[in-house]
């Protein structure tokens, strides 16, 4: 065997995945190809050689130019939203060592949903500030809420606990949204596409706005990456390597919470992208969490924006919200992980 | 060879929420020596382990490392003195030995330093003294109970301290494996001076790897020392509540002991 011949090529414990170089540089062309299919797909179909000529030839100003502006706004907001789910989900799994959690399946977008649909009809928010403020204070409500009954009795939080947990919260929250919107045909009215979850409606100036609440979640992201590492091996063994497994828990909660109150107010509840993107790049370059977390990003810009794509080009000559999307394709495969893990935890 | 510590506990009470478990107990690990917790079933001997081992904070009393109470340092730094290795540890899905090996390294870096050159020698040397380099590649899920054990001492091993604590560590082992771990723990203790703390549950094997023994009894703490002299016929029906005759281990000149029962007894 060649093993013995690698202890002198390579020092074992190496920080870096096998893999790591290939996937990061199929994940940056898929990355590039996803953009350029959703500046050019869409109601009107664009051409390889005129959208060339639209993004390197600024001059250029015809209709096809217009449409590939707005869709410009639309892709940067899916890669970004896309980004922060994907960060989302690999935090979650990490902080509930599961799985299978996702912001949609621990119900904590569809809790971000209802604050937002409560401040419209009682309090008449309508900025985008008030949107992730609420929006946040909601996602945060539920995921301590999720997380407390899916811990209560034996064994703490498991795989199946928690989705339950999450499933039956999302439930009933979902049913409260709609008892406060359908008697408001106002409220109906302003929320009822952003409800379904879609980047269509985006703008430069939402992209302003949510952009700081990213970027300080996404610093607290991979500054906790390393002690996440640790926590991975258990409560206990992280506290013997010197974690403070609360404090941790805590603060990479909030940067989770943060993440999906913000996309969520933006963009309403978009389910499944944390989940697909994780565990796409963990089966490719395994779990650790240092470049879990950045790929998950990657990942999850991919995913997103490739549903929105598909979104647009089933749903000509209107669009289907890129939330119908993500659940057509995540939902059978939160079932297979489902059946996956119950094998190993039950 | 590891420093000397002292680390005491001083009138430890321990438990969990509605349940005390460890009724004040004082005692001194010996620096540098193999130590041994033994008891019955639910004496309390993993709960006094994690508890020095700070995975529970005493209601009252307290932990001490040379002088200080344990609390008092960062967890990072107290983290390069104590390890611990859990009776259960988690594996993340996978994970590879050397990967897994290597988040002992964890409380001696720092974010932005990365993985430094004492970080590979300390993930190679753990490997080779558990005699696991060949493994290196290899997923966790393919290893045998025996080679994961000492994956995870390996692990324990990376964080190069000079005190660990290991709770139940040939618990579910063929004893094939068992005679293994101790042997390499052993090894570990006599070439670094690594002080070792365990909790058994063979009476037998503590009494032959065991440089000093603590013997648990509800929660509070009835004999301690060496243990050809600690062990006796009188202990073990204190401790245990079993009748025995107590005989030299023909191979280590060690106490043995042999339980009496109610059959098949032709003396």
């Amino acid at each position: 065997m060649s093993k013995s011949l690698s202890l002198n090529e390579k020092p074992y414990g190496s920080p870096t995945p096998k893999h790591f170089t290939i996937v990061l540089i199929l994940c940056l062309l898929a990355l590039g190809l996803c953009v350029l299919a959703s500046l050019a797909f869409g109601s009107r179909i664009i051409g390889f050689k005129e959208l060339m000529d639209v993004l390197f030839n600024t001059s250029a100003d015809s209709y096809d130019s217009d449409v590939i502006k707005q869709r410009m706004t639309r892709t940067v907001f899916s890669l970004l939203c896309g980004g922060a789910l994907g960060i989302a989900g690999a935090l979650m799994q990490a902080v509930t060592r599961n799985p299978i959690a996702d912001p949609s399946i621990l119900g904590v977008n569809t809790g971000a949903s209802l604050f937002v649909v409560g401040g419209i009809a009682f309090f008449n928010i309508g900025t985008a500030n008030e949107f992730i403020l609420m929006a946040c204070i909601g996602a945060a409500i539920t995921a301590v809420f999720v997380l407390g009954v899916g811990s209560l009795g034996r064994g703490g939080p498991t795989p199946i606990k928690l989705v339950l947990a999450g499933a039956a919260t999302s439930a009933a929250l979902s049913s409260l949204v709609s008892a406060i919107m359908i008697p408001r045909s106002n409220v109906l009215d302003q929320v009822r596409r952003w409800q379904v979850g879609s980047v269509g409606g985006s703008s430069w100036s939402d992209i302003a706005t949510f952009s700081p609440f990213l970027l300080i979640a996404i610093l607290i992201a991979f500054l906790t990456a390393p002690a996440l590492n640790a926590l991975a091996l258990g409560d206990e063994t992280a506290t013997g390597l010197g974690v403070r497994t609360g404090v941790l828990r805590l603060i990479a909660s909030f940067a989770a919470v943060v993440l999906c109150g913000t996309i969520t107010a933006l963009a309403g509840p978009i389910g499944f992208v944390g989940l697909l993107a994780t565990h796409l790049i963990r089966l490719m370059i395994g779990p650790d969490q240092r470049y879990l977390i950045p790929m998950s990003a990657l990942a999850g810009a991919i995913v997103l924006t490739v549903s929105d794509v598909i979104g647009r080009i089933l749903g000509r000559p209107g669009e289907l919200e890129v939330a119908v999307v993500t659940a057509f394709v995540g939902a059978p495969i939160l079932i297979l992980l489902a059946m996956k893990s119950k094998v190993r935890t039950l | 060879m590891k420093p000397k510590h002292q680390f005491q506990a001083e009138h430890v009470v321990s438990g969990y929420e509605h349940r005390r478990v460890v009724h004040g107990v004082s005692l001194s690990i010996p620096s540098n020596r193999i130590s041994v917790i033994i008891g019955a079933n639910a004496c309390g001997k993993s709960t006094l382990l994690k508890t020095m081992a700070r995975l529970l904070k005493p209601e009252s009393g307290r932990i001490t490392l040379d002088g200080k109470s344990t609390d008092q340092y960062p967890p990072k730094q107290l983290a390069r003195i104590v390890g611990l290795l859990p009776q259960s540890p988690i594996v993340p899905e996978g994970i590879s030995v050397a990967d897994l090996i290597g988040r002992g390294r964890f409380p001696h870096q720092t974010w932005l330093g990365g993985w430094t050159k004492k970080d590979y020698e300390a993930v190679a040397e753990a490997m080779e003294i558990m005699k696991i380099t060949e493994l290196a590649n290899h997923n966790i899920d393919e290893l045998s109970g025996g080679q994961r054990q000492r994956v995870w001492i390996a692990m324990a091993l990376a964080q190069q301290t000079d005190i660990l604590f290991l709770d139940e560590p040939t618990t579910f082992l063929d004893i094939t494996y068992q005679v293994e771990i101790l042997d390499l723990l052993t090894d570990l203790n006599r070439k670094h001076g690594t002080t070792i703390v365990m909790v058994l549950h063979d009476i037998n094997l503590s009494a032959r790897y065991a440089d000093y023994i603590f013997a648990l009894r509800e929660g509070t703490l009835i004999a301690e020392g060496e243990p050809s002299k600690v062990i006796s016929s009188d202990l073990i029906k204190d401790v245990f509540g079993l009748e025995c005759t107590v005989i030299s281990d023909p191979v280590s000149g060690s106490p043995l002991i042999v339980p009496i029962g109610r059959h098949h007894v032709n003396v």
